[in-house]
């Protein structure tokens, strides 16, 4: 059995494991953090928390999810805003969290219209015993437009509040950003600026996943209508992750710690976050469709990997893969890499020859007699599109040319990816 | 002609296959499959790490619950186990758990990883009679938990049916070899051509030992009077012992007959088709309805080319191998003269001079102790199935029960 400590410190709290319920339904009520906190999670970011005066009042039904072939559950798009439940019995529900789970780490998520709603929160929660805080600048589904990703996207709204936030408390506290927008990097400094401690990234982004038919209405359907909302889950990994790794390498935050979140299902999800820089990680929709359950793989198989690598700190896996992430013109153009083909794993469909074909470089020939591809080497740009469609993983990158009247240099050390297989 | 007996006849899942069967599981809230592993294997959790990219957990899981789950893979009858009442049938078909299983252990062993951990000797002494799946599984459960034990085994290999009955195309000997391998190295010993009773007493053992397990399992074929001292005849796990010592290279004659119709009877007649015999006749006294052995089993013997009668007993034998059989309900006679019949009618237990008696094939005492002895008792003479998954969790039982005993003493 394979033991490591996945402890780690974020914002000056430790968490018995980086894995926590992002804000949402999932970390609604006592019972279902309580739950989480026995199956093994690390910390829970309980659901928002609005101002007194905003009246919460949800559309029912409220989720649509992206499917793709067989695939359930691609993405998850929600049309659901903050808490529900009344101030008074969230904030019982944070005090009786903290008294009997003191070594899991309860962080709780507000939002306000203006200051004094923030700063109000901010010490409301603080008194009920959180460790720490997030600031919501970023639903994107609100019906007030002072509130949610609106804020995110407005930095002088992000400082501001901050700011406010932090005349009312001492507790470490982040501000969490709204993908919907081009640069992240602006709110998260206006926010660092403000008083923050940290980031959280990302909500989610601005959607409309389908469209019925019939009805001519986007999904889900609200009495004959639908709006744009949040979109989530699996799909929306690549996003975070980009963010994330903009937010981790820019001078002005490379050492400001971040949340992430974002499509986080397994293990190997969370690893991708911590390798780009993530000291903690956050999940709604994975839950929402398999339950807190998945946590147990999540950390075993974290551990797995920290044992692979041979770390016994969580902490040494940080950021590691940002270094490797470069600006596209300083990227090695000086090579191509020409497909290899395993005739004994082939089955002889030929999807190469015709993704080669109709979206590449005509270069994958099909021999009629025996039914298998091969390449023409002057033809074939090494874009390896043929690699990707295949579905038994018969080609992989092979033979490496550099290109005509490039610079010698020494081919085999370069460092290629060893299959582009994608199972 | 052997190598087809030799290789195994399932094809195993590639990582793709085991994914995609993987993604089948409905992820079941009360998983029916969990609840219906006689040994606790656990199912549903082990496609769950394995649906989310955690084969190595996987692995953990499967290895800490069955330490024989690389055997169990194989020749569980999941039809009637695991598989039983799996909600995926609700859409079309129970997914494949033995073969998901036996991809994950293969992995296990691919990477050689070392999972059971054991603890520190406690300087108590468990002695076990037997080495098939109850036996070795009692044994390495003690040992985990700093048992010293020591199993005696009359045969010159360890494993009972494992090792002997069930056949190569089933259940390689590698398998087994690798699952006893790694018992012994939790620090197992294992004492063999050693019978118990003749060798070695049973009361020196209860002198020597803190406790006793007995795990002699159903050792011999049954016979049937009208055969008895005829030279044509051979006990079907005679047989399907042979094969299994000699690899396969045994001389199978042209002709035939073979007189049951449970798993015991598949295995043989299928051995012989796999080992080139031309003309394999089954009579069994069952009609197809009330068959016995499993349908997997059924199909693999059908699919050999086995000719198989049902309803049909046996009443004499003439001189030359001929027998004859009588229908059970019907008026209807058939005549078989073969070169070899090969009889799979059961097993049956021997407990010659353990000191214990039987009832109905199996100790006659409840629970897993021989009451007011240091004499514990499990697999097939024990209470309940007799198939290897229940022998494993008969070994997790009695193991547990020796150390509530061993742990209560003091
Ligand atoms: C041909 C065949 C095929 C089978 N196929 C399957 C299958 O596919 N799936 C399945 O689940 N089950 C199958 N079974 C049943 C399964 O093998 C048994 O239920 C299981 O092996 C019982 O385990 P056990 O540990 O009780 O005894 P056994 O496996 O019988 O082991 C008992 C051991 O004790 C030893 N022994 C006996 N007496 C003494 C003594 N006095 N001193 C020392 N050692 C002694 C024996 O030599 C033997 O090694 C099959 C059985 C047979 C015969
Ligand atoms: C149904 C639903 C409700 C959500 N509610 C909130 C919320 O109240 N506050 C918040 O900060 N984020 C909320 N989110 C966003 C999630 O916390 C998370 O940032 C986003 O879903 C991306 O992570 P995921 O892919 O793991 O779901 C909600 C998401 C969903 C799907
Ligand atoms: S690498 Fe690109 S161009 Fe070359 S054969 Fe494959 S798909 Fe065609
Ligand atoms: S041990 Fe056997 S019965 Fe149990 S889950 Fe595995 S294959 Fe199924
Ligand atoms: S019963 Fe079937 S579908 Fe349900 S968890 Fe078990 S294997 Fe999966």
């Amino acid at each position: 059995m394979v033991k490591k400590d996945l402890s780690i410190t974020f914002m000056g709290v430790k968490f018995p494991n980086p894995f926590c319920l992002s804000s949402s339904p999932v970390g609604n009520c006592y019972d279902m953090c309580a739950k989480a906190y026995r199956e093994g999670w690390g910390g829970v970011v309980f659901k928002t928390i609005g101002p007194k005066h905003y009246l919460i009042d949800e559309v029912s039904p409220r989720f649509d999810a992206l499917t793709k072939e067989a695939e359930p559950f691609v993405g998850f798009k929600n049309m659901e805003q903050i808490a529900e439940h009344s101030l008074e019995e969230n904030l019982a529900d944070l005090r009786r969290l903290k008294k009997e789970f003191p070594n899991q780490v309860l962080i709780a998520s507000i939002m306000g219209s203006n200051e004094e709603d923030w700063e109000v929160l901010a010490k409301l929660v603080t008194e009920a015993g959180a460790d720490m805080i997030e600031l919501n600048f970023s639903c994107p589904q609100m019906t007030s437009h002072a509130m949610g990703s609106d804020v995110g996207s407005n930095p002088e709204l992000c400082k501001k509040y901050c700011a406010a936030v932090r005349r009312s408390t001492k507790l470490p506290f982040m501000a969490k950003m709204t993908p919907n927008i081009t640069d992240m990097c602006v709110p998260a400094i206006a926010s660092i600026e403000g008083g923050a401690d940290g980031i959280a990234a990302i909500n989610t982004i601005k959607s409309i996943i389908n469209v019925d038919l019939d009805k001519k209405v986007g999904l889900p359907i609200i009495n004959g209508k639908s709006s744009i909302s949040g979109y989530s889950g699996k799909a929306v990994k690549p996003v975070a992750l980009r963010f994330i790794q903009q937010m981790k390498t820019h001078p002005q935050l490379k050492d400001v710690e971040i949340s992430g979140i974002g499509g986080i299902e397994t293990w190997e999800d969370a690893a991708e976050f911590i390798l780009l820089g993530c000291k903690n990680l956050q999940v709604t929709t994975g839950i929402m469709q398999y339950g807190y359950r998945i946590v147990e793989d999540m950390k075993n198989g974290l551990m797995h990997y920290m044992d692979e690598q041979g770390v016994d700190k969580l902490e040494d896996l940080v950021g590691l893969a940002n270094k490797n992430i470069i600006p596209a013109e300083e990227l090695d153009r000086d090579y191509k890499v020409y497909p290899e083909i395993n005739n004994d794993k082939c089955v002889g469909c030929g999807r190469c020859v015709i993704s080669c074909y109709d979206g590449a470089h005509q270069a994958m020939e099909w021999d009629k007699e025996n039914r298998r591809p091969t390449c023409n080497k002057d033809k074939c740009v090494g874009c390896l599109l043929c690699g990707l469609v295949c579905p038994v993983g018969a080609i992989k990158p092979g033979e490496r040319v550099l290109k005509p009247g490039r610079k010698a240099k020494n081919l085999s050390k370069m460092v290629l990816q060893e299959s582009v297989e994608k199972l | 002609m052997s190598e087809k007996y030799r290789e195994e006849y399932e094809v195993g899942f590639s990582p793709r296959l085991v994914m995609e069967e993987a993604s089948r599981c409905l992820l079941c809230l009360d998983a029916p499959c969990s609840s219906s592993c006689p040994a606790g294997t656990d199912p549903a959790k082990f496609i769950r790490s394995l649906r989310f990219k955690n084969v190595k957990g996987a692995a953990e899981t499967v290895r800490i619950n069955n330490i024989l789950g690389a055997i169990c893979a194989r020749v569980c009858p999941t039809e009637r186990y695991c598989q039983a009442g799996c909600s995926r049938s609700g859409i079309d078909k129970p997914i494949e758990i033995g073969l998901i299983q036996r991809y994950i252990t293969d992995f296990e062993d691919a990477l050689k990883m070392d999972i059971v951990e054991v603890k520190e000797p406690n300087g108590k002494k468990v002695a076990v009679i037997g080495s098939g799946p109850a036996g070795l599984t009692a044994a390495a459960k003690l040992a985990e938990d700093g048992y010293q034990v020591t199993i005696y085994e009359k045969e010159a290999k360890a494993g009972g049916y494992l090792r002997y009955g069930i056949p190569e195309y089933r259940l390689p000997n590698q398998i087994v070899d690798k699952e006893i391998k790694r018992i012994v190295e939790m620090g197992v010993d294992i004492v063999l051509n050693t019978k118990v009773g003749e060798d070695i007493k049973i009361e020196e053992l209860r002198k020597e030992y803190d406790a006793v397990i007995i795990a002699v399992g159903y050792s011999e074929g049954k016979m049937l009077p009208m055969f008895e001292n005829n030279r044509k005849v051979i006990k079907a796990v005679d047989w399907l012992k042979k094969c299994k010592d000699k690899k396969g290279n045994v001389k199978v004659p042209e002709n035939v007959l073979v007189v049951g119709g449970g798993d015991v009877a598949m295995d043989v007649v299928t051995s012989l088709k796999l080992l080139g015999c031309p003309h394999v006749t089954d009579v069994v006294y069952e009609q197809f309805s009330e068959f016995k052995a499993s349908k997997k089993e059924l199909e693999n013997a059908q699919e050999q080319g086995v000719t198989i009668i049902d309803g049909y007993v046996p009443v004499a034998v003439a001189r030359g191998g001929i027998v004859k059989f009588k229908h059970r309900v019907i008026p209807a006679e058939l005549k078989v003269k073969a070169d070899l019949i090969i009889l799979a009618v059961g097993q049956s237990p021997n407990v010659e001079n353990l000191g214990v008696e039987l009832e109905k094939g199996e100790i006659n005492a409840k629970g897993v102790r021989v009451p007011d002895t240091n004499v514990f008792f499990a697999g097939d003479i024990g209470h309940g199935e007799k198939t290897v998954v229940w022998g494993v969790r008969s070994g997790k039982e009695v193991a547990f029960e020796v150390k509530r005993f061993l742990g209560g003493k003091k």
